[in-house]
């Protein structure tokens, strides 16, 4: 089995192709032999988008031309959530659809399929589609956040627009006691729900254009406008509470702090996590390089960090 | 029953893949979810009462792409860990039925009723996250419906028999589908990764002192359902009531004069849930 999939797949990949059209749906059989790639067809797209999520394939074909809601409409809906931002989409167009311009900086797509197409053709663009996918991002491999080499490119160019920004920093406290004493994969539970509380919750103040980036560990960070990075910090404190004692086991729930070894060794209690935020603005193109950004955001968190429980700090001296 | 055709019927009840929800939840969430100023309690409250979306939404959080599976049993931490652009995908993508039997929408009240006898009794008892209580009461038939959806053909037969032999709704599925919905429950709590609180109260409630884990959670979905039955809100598919299990109220720690403010309290409720309903 191992090598019947030219692409060096390391199984076989599962694809989900959306559309309404019959001719389009039979090329995959040609172009595939049944061991080398699971197909699975939705002829709408709503219906297909729960299990999508639930179940994401490893290559999403999209038509433009399903009935129900537009092709384009639908990868928007998929790839703003980090969870799904690596699943790799083809969308699928007329070719003389292509004359009517599509906004490509807009649209999520990885690949292109232009109707008449040859099963020799859809075969090297599936392959293609899938090893590129394969590379690397520059994303959080647990998270699938954009990592540091995004987050440098991204503050460095609202400093170079001169643009007003906040910089909010993001670490927990107690995460590390609770790793040692829960283990690194109850550990990873909290970070995957530590990051859905700051997207949902930056996104829902600053819509989809908001930035949230996971510097690594326990980690991360996100940008926003000066009037607004304030209520979000709120509801990041407010949501990480009510959540975070559920990721405990009952009895430490209820006792409210646990017992692991701190750095020396020692048997000792920790509270239960708590989050700290520190923010710091660019305002009046104050800041000239994304080194002051970080160099500022790091002072601040310290103050942050001294209080044990989930706060946020506001850099009032330089605003 | 053979093994063979209880194996294929537990594929069949597994096999779920669009529930049905009721049409005017949401369109509400909808309207709620596209307002820019709609808060998560808001919509949570609306959610919280449908079974179907409620159960799509728990099973969408607790999935192994989010990471944190088993964690999550409340349907606002749900959605603030979801989001409103995920939740509005739950929404379009699930399919509604047109033509809900009566017995189904019966069957909604019921449950409603329940979710909030077992959220009253939980506060009552100063349990911690008596809402945990309230979606567990909420989803406790889910597997009637997931049953009358994915077994169709089956669902006749099971009510002649609870008219004809004067059995529970509980004993008739036992007799014709070889299993209950008691079981139908704890699979799909298993293979939606439900958190195992909300697990033993949707498939002990019919024999509460028998969980092991979680007994206070099973005892207050058993004494929420026993409570919205003797009321008679919605239809549970029995015209009576179940024996109310003794051991249920001693686990509970329940006492005479508390049960009796909870039954006055859930009666001033009822009453004003159908009021609201009929003006």
């Amino acid at each position: 089995m191992a090598n019947t999939f030219p692409g060096a797949f390391p199984r076989i990949p599962k694809i989900t192709v959306l559309s309404p059209d019959a001719a389009f749906v039979a090329l995959f059989s040609q172009a595939f032999a049944p061991e080398e790639a699971e197909v699975t067809v939705w002829p709408r797209g709503r219906g297909a988008l729960e299990h999508l999520f639930l179940d994401p394939p490893d290559l999403l074909v999209v038509d433009q031309a399903l009935s129900d809601i537009s092709g384009l409409e639908l990868v928007g809906m998929v790839k703003c959530e980090n969870v799904y931002r690596q699943l790799p989409v083809a969308l699928v167009l007329d070719e003389q659809e292509l004359a009517d311009g599509v906004d490509w900086s807009a649209a999520e797509v990885d690949e292109l399929l232009t109707r008449p197409l040859t099963p020799t053709m859809l075969r090297a663009r599936v392959l293609l589609t899938l090893t590129r996918a394969l590379r690397t991002f520059d994303a959080n491999p647990l998270t699938r956040l954009p990592g540091n080499t995004s987050i440098i490119s991204r503050i460095q160019e609202l400093i170079d627009r001169r643009e007003d920004f906040a910089l909010a920093y993001a670490d927990l406290d107690y995460f590390k006691s609770f790793n040692d004493k829960y283990g690194f994969s109850r550990g990873d539970e909290v970070l995957m729900m530590t990051a859905r509380i700051i997207v949902n919750t930056v996104r829902g103040v600053g819509g989809p254009t908001a930035f949230v980036g996971h510097v690594g560990g326990d980690d991360f960070i996100f940008l926003l406008p000066p009037q607004q990075v304030e209520e979000a910090c709120k509801t990041v404190v407010a949501s990480f509470d009510d959540i975070v004692p559920h990721f405990y086991d009952a009895a430490d729930r209820v006792q409210g702090f646990i017992e692991s070894t701190d750095r020396d060794g020692n048997l000792r209690s920790f509270p239960l996590m708590a989050i700290s935020l520190a923010i710091v603005f660019n305002r009046n193109g104050r800041l000239r390089h994304y080194g002051e950004a970080s160099q500022a955001v790091m002072t601040l968190k310290k103050k942050a960090k001294a209080n044990p429980r989930s706060c946020y700090v506001l850099d009032t001296e330089n605003d | 029953m053979t093994r063979d055709l209880r194996t294929e019927r537990k594929g069949r009840i597994l096999a779920v893949r669009d529930l049905p929800t009721l049409p005017n939840v949401l369109e509400e969430v909808t309207r709620l979810v596209e307002r820019a100023d709609s808060s998560t309690e808001e919509v949570a409250k609306l959610i919280s009462m449908d079974q179907v979306l409620s159960a799509k939404v728990l099973k969408m959080v607790n999935s192994p792409v989010y990471g944190f599976s088993g964690r999550i049993s409340t349907i606002q931490h749900a959605l603030v860990l979801l989001g409103f652009n995920v939740l509005r995908s739950i929404i379009v993508s699930t399919s509604v039925f047109e033509v809900m039997t009566e017995n189904m929408v019966g069957l909604w009240e019921h449950s409603l009723g329940c979710a909030m006898a077992c959220g009253e009794l939980a506060r009552m008892l100063d349990f911690k996250d008596a809402e945990e209580y309230a979606v567990a009461g909420l989803l406790h038939d889910l597997g009637k419906v997931v049953a009358t959806v994915q077994l169709p053909d089956l669902k006749p037969e099971i009510e002649r028999v609870v008219a004809e032999r004067d059995l529970y709704y509980l004993e008739a599925e036992r007799e014709v589908l070889g299993f209950g919905h008691d079981r139908i429950n704890a699979w799909l709590a298993d293979y939606w990764k439900l958190p195992p609180n909300i697990k033993e109260g949707l498939s002990y409630h019919h024999k509460p002192h028998l969980a092991q884990l979680y007994p206070e959670m099973a005892c207050v979905v058993h004494v929420g359902d026993f409570i919205v039955r003797v009321f008679e809100y919605g239809f549970s598919g029995d015209v009576g009531v179940p024996y109310l299990q003794p051991e249920a109220v001693k686990i509970l720690n329940l006492t005479p004069a508390q049960f009796e403010i909870l039954l006055d309290h859930m009666c001033d409720q009822y009453m004003e849930l159908v009021a609201g309903q009929s003006s």
